[in-house]
């Protein structure tokens, strides 16, 4: 279609051919693109001899090493004055015919710029210059270890968001396609790939992923925590399976396995403690039993000692009950440890060691305070054991509620107001037992009605002890200093409608109340913490990490951080890129107690520490 | 936000291009033995051109989108402009620029509105910044071929406007916003892939101060290996951009790979980018469909494709993915333009005949 032409003179004047038909877009042009400079773009380059010349020039007369340089470059000025200098050296010399075509003589392009993006994780910006290259020099190719890596990164990114974002086929796919992106050495990947088959309800395959991850991978840390990580998704018996196989297989010299060993059993001591907080008495097999005590002496976790206490003491073990109470109070004391001591003493008849053990909290903490009435019953009419006066010992109330039979409570209530009418007292009881129960409506409309019913009633003498608030929420512990004022009745049912409206979230309402609600300080100081506490969680779904810290730290000023606010503060300080400190938080607590909670912020904040994705 | 070239438009084609039919028309006139001589692409040429001339130039210079209800854009006399020069036609050019001028040229700033309809004229003020580049680089083609400077001084012109209002920094990148009106939400940019031009971003880079294109071009690549999305890591149509770098999928337009973005890898290939890497998305997405009846629209990242065949237009420009890609271009059938085949797909085929020939891989 196109006519030969002279080179030079097409790069002069950059004409298009005449005649002949369109001109069609030629090879030159695309391949003279790779330079700063375009070639006269719209012709047909083809280079032919001249007029007159013979056949085609013999290689390695002259040096074209120069002339292919311009050519590539597409510096047609240069390219003409170096077609000239070699025309001078010589004329019968004839520019070459492939001069636009891929020549091989741009293998050693320097491949260091691509491994350096590579390695700084710019992998886009690694791809993008490796298509320029490869635009520029055709024939380079770039090295298959450079593009292995590329795919890997690549393969990973793509494995990472494509979880986030819960497209666990995906994942899986990925996956498939490159299985080096879920290696031992990508760890965090190949618990993606595990987790997706799980949420794909391929419930073997994740769990031969996580036996392939504890079997093959070297470090114990790694294969600890995967199985931590497979708690989530596989049964007892095949974490007992992972555990046994992660701390025998495949053993790396100088890895300590025996943290694999116990792995497993950790997590079942985690589980059964929370299981220990609810479950029925008996509901334990008397190996998993033994299997939680062991641990739980073994860490000298007084929570756990706790809870084993309280286990105890549901199923009238109350001697067993002491003993764990008394070891959580020796590794830790606390008034929710003398709580528990108080009633196994007195479930054991041994009412002055009972005394003894509320004596250090006595008038510091309502908990003890609540309890000593089980030891020691008031009497009178108001007593809340209603139209029931029962001087010799605890009401069956009082019982309900020392042993937290918090459904026991709401049926002892509701007999008794059926027998003899409502008190304000019991319907206020009444509020305090909805709430353990995690009813708060109700719970609020119990405190309202429990208020109104008091207005009408004859003032109720001062009650020694305080008002009953036996079941007040576990964490709220009055911050006292200097001596405590014992809420009035009206004071109690305001408090317990401000508990109830915390639980409900109608924190806006309770902020803007709180200033003239009638309360004594401790219980305003309380609700305060409450709302602090809520507050920060809001703060930190909405990232306001610093707002996070602020109302932590106002928090601590009131009371004590509990285990759930330190896991907060824990987030709030990683989002905050203060890693190291939100390490160190999230390691104290996994170090008292070790759940999934904190060992996710431990494993998360390591990882972005030491960049052990 | 008014929407450019390319939201809403394509998605009424429809016809011989759906499956059904395509597949009857096939069998039923007996084109079924015809295939293998079809499987290399037309040459595009001067004769290409007069017949593309002929169906879709009207006399007083507007090209028509017969798929869309005869209306005209400013994306459609860019690439008649470029069609005209690389056939030949200068008279067809200067009709086509002369229609472009008047009609489309009436905002003021030098950009070109993008929507022009028989009934009511320009339909849409704002510009698709993708018809802006075809049109200035068409005319700096024409320029060089006739050595005519003012095609050139007129193309320095729309490549100053545009780098004026539609070039921006974000996240470490350079991008062209696609109008001047609208894809901006908050901090987030609303770009379009198939907006990267790159044959027509390199000869503004060329341009006197043209580093700023220089970077465009550098970062289409980058955005291009980020917005990889669902099982064929194909780019969505719409995409956006937000202040850290990161990519993803536009809300408030379709979630999907489309009509748009399967010119991605056309213009890649017009420039002269050979990376397998940045083709295989496309090619895979054929090799999927045996080259065939390959899906109009894939929606991302969930992967549900439509009914709706790819036409003969889009599936040239799989056939010159798959070589680009290495995969072979006999990985895709690609049948020959119909004698009523739409502006868009006839329009496609031919840009792919034209890169491939750039590229040496077809004659």
């Amino acid at each position: 279609m196109t006519r030969p032409v002279l080179l030079p003179a097409l790069l002069l004047a950059g004409i298009a051919v005449a005649g002949g038909g369109a001109g069609v877009w030629s090879s030159a042009w695309a391949q003279s693109n790779g330079g700063a400079r375009a070639l006269a773009p719209g012709v047909k380059v083809e280079v032919a001899p001249a007029p007159g010349s013979g056949s085609a020039p013999a290689a390695g007369k002259v040096d074209e090493t120069a002339l292919r340089y311009y050519a590539r470059i597409g510096d047609g000025e240069r390219l003409e004055a170096e077609i000239a200098r070699l025309r001078a050296l010589d004329p019968s010399w004839e520019p070459p015919k492939d001069l636009f075509a891929p020549q091989p003589t741009t293998a050693g392009v320097d491949e260091s710029p691509f491994w350096t993006l590579l390695s700084a994780g710019k992998v886009a910006e690694a791809r993008a210059a490796i298509a320029e290259q490869r635009r520029k020099s055709p024939s380079w190719q770039p090295s298959d270890k450079l593009l292995q890596e590329l795919d890997l990164a690549e393969s990973a990114g793509r494995i990472r968001s494509a979880s986030d974002t819960k497209r666990w086929q995906e994942v899986v796919d990925a996956a498939a396609a490159q299985p080096e992106a879920v290696a031992c050495n990508r760890l965090d990947n190949a618990w993606r790939l595990a987790e997706a088959y799980a949420e794909l309800k391929q419930a073997d395959r994740a769990f031969d992923t996580y036996k392939t991850i504890v079997t093959t991978c070297p470090k114990a840390k790694e294969r600890r925590d995967t199985i931590f990580k497979a708690s989530r998704y596989l049964k007892p018996e095949q974490l007992r399976e992972l555990s046994a196989l992660g701390a025998t297989s495949n053993p790396a010299t100088g890895e300590d396995y025996s943290s694999v060993r116990t792995a497993e059993a950790e997590l079942e001591t985690g589980r059964l403690l929370e299981r220990l907080g609810n479950a029925k008495p008996g509901a334990l097999s008397a190996a998993d039993l033994s299997r939680v005590q062991g641990i739980v002496r073994d860490k000298q976790d007084a929570d756990g000692a706790i809870a084993l206490g309280w286990y105890f003491q549901k199923q009238k073990n109350y001697a067993e009950a002491q003993s764990w109470f008394s070891q959580a109070n020796g590794w830790a004391p606390s008034d929710k440890a003398a709580e528990g001591l108080v009633l196994a003493y007195n479930g054991l008849g041994e009412k002055a060691q009972a005394r003894a053990a509320a004596e250090p909290w006595k008038g510091k903490s309502s908990r003890i305070d609540q309890v000593l009435k089980a030891v020691d019953p008031p009497r009178g009419p108001s007593t809340p054991g209603g139209g029931r006066s029962a001087p010799q010992g605890p009401s069956e109330l009082d019982r309900a509620l020392a042993r937290h039979d918090f459904a026991g409570c709401i049926a002892i209530i509701r007999s008794s107001i059926e027998r003899s009418g409502p008190t304000a007292a019991l319907l206020q009881q009444r509020g305090w037992c909805l709430l353990e129960l995690k009813r708060p409506s109700e719970a609020e409309a119990a405190f309202v009605e429990a208020q109104a019913l008091a207005a009408r009633e004859p003032a109720p003498k001062p009650a020694k002890g305080g008002a009953s608030a036996t079941g007040k929420g576990s964490d709220r512990n009055p911050a006292a200093s200097g001596p405590p004022q014992t809420p009035t009745r009206e004071q109690e049912n305001v408090y317990g409608q401000a508990i109830a409206r915390l639980t409900t979230g109608d924190v806006t309402g309770l902020t803007r109340d709180l200033p003239r609600a009638n309360l004594t300080p401790t219980q305003k100081a309380e609700i305060r913490a409450s709302l602090m506490a809520t507050e920060a969680g809001r703060a930190l779904e909405d990232k306001r990490y610093h707002d996070v810290l602020r109302l932590l730290d106002a928090r601590r000023e009131i009371e004590p951080e509990p285990r759930n606010l330190g896991i907060l503060r824990g987030w709030a300080l990683y989002n905050l890129m203060r890693y190291d400190e939100a390490y160190a938080q999230f390691k104290s607590i996994d170090d008292r107690l070790s759940t999934e909670d904190s060992r996710e912020g431990v494993s998360t904040a390591w990882k972005t520490i030491y960049h052990d994705w | 936000m008014t929407s450019p070239a390319g939201t809403s438009r394509r998605d009424m084609l429809t016809g011989a291009a759906s499956l059904g039919l395509a597949a009857f028309g096939l069998t039923a006139f007996g084109l079924t033995a015809a295939l293998p001589g079809t499987v290399r692409a037309a040459p595009y040429d001067g004769n290409a051109w007069r017949r593309y001339a002929e169906r879709f130039l009207l006399p007083e210079g507007r090209i028509v989108d017969t798929g869309n209800k005869g209306i005209s854009h400013s994306e459609g006399q860019g690439y008649g402009m470029l069609l005209a020069v690389a056939g030949g036609d200068r008279a067809a050019f200067d009709r086509l620029w002369g229609w472009t001028q008047r009609v489309l040229m009436v905002r003021g700033d030098g950009l070109v509105a993008w929507r022009w309809t028989p009934d009511g004229g320009v339909a849409d003020r704002n510009n698709a910044s993708d018809g802006d580049m075809l049109i200035a680089w068409a005319l700096l083609r024409a320029a060089e071929t006739w050595q005519a400077e003012a095609y050139r001084t007129a193309a320095i012109a729309i490549v100053k406007a545009l780098a004026s209002g539609l070039l921006v920094e974000q996240g470490g990148l350079t991008v062209v916003l696609p109008g001047r009106d609208g894809f901006r939400k908050g901090d987030t940019l609303v770009l379009n892939p198939s907006y990267w031009i790159f044959p027509a971003i390199r000869a503004f880079a060329a341009l006197p101060g043209g580093e700023r294109w220089g970077k465009l071009s550098d970062s289409g690549l980058v955005l291009l290996s980020k917005a990889r999305f669902g099982g064929f890591q194909l780019p969505p149509d719409w995409m956006t951009l937000d202040a850290s770098g990161t990519v993803g999928i536009a809300e408030g337009f379709k979630k999907q790979y489309g009509y748009d973005a399967v010119r991605v890898p056309l213009y890649l290939a017009l420039d002269g980018y050979r990376d397998p890497y940045y083709f295989r998305p496309f090619s895979t997405l054929a090799a999927k469909y045996g080259g065939k009846a390959v899906p109009a629209t894939v929606s991302l990242p969930g992967g549900t494709t439509t009914q709706v065949a790819a036409s003969v237009g889009m599936l040239a420009v799989y056939r010159l993915a798959c070589q680009l890609a290495g995969a072979g271009g006999e990985a895709v059938t690609v049948p020959p333009l119909a004698p009523d085949e739409d502006y868009y797909s006839t329009t496609l085929a031919h840009l792919s005949a034209l890169a491939a020939q750039s590229l040496g891989i077809a004659p």
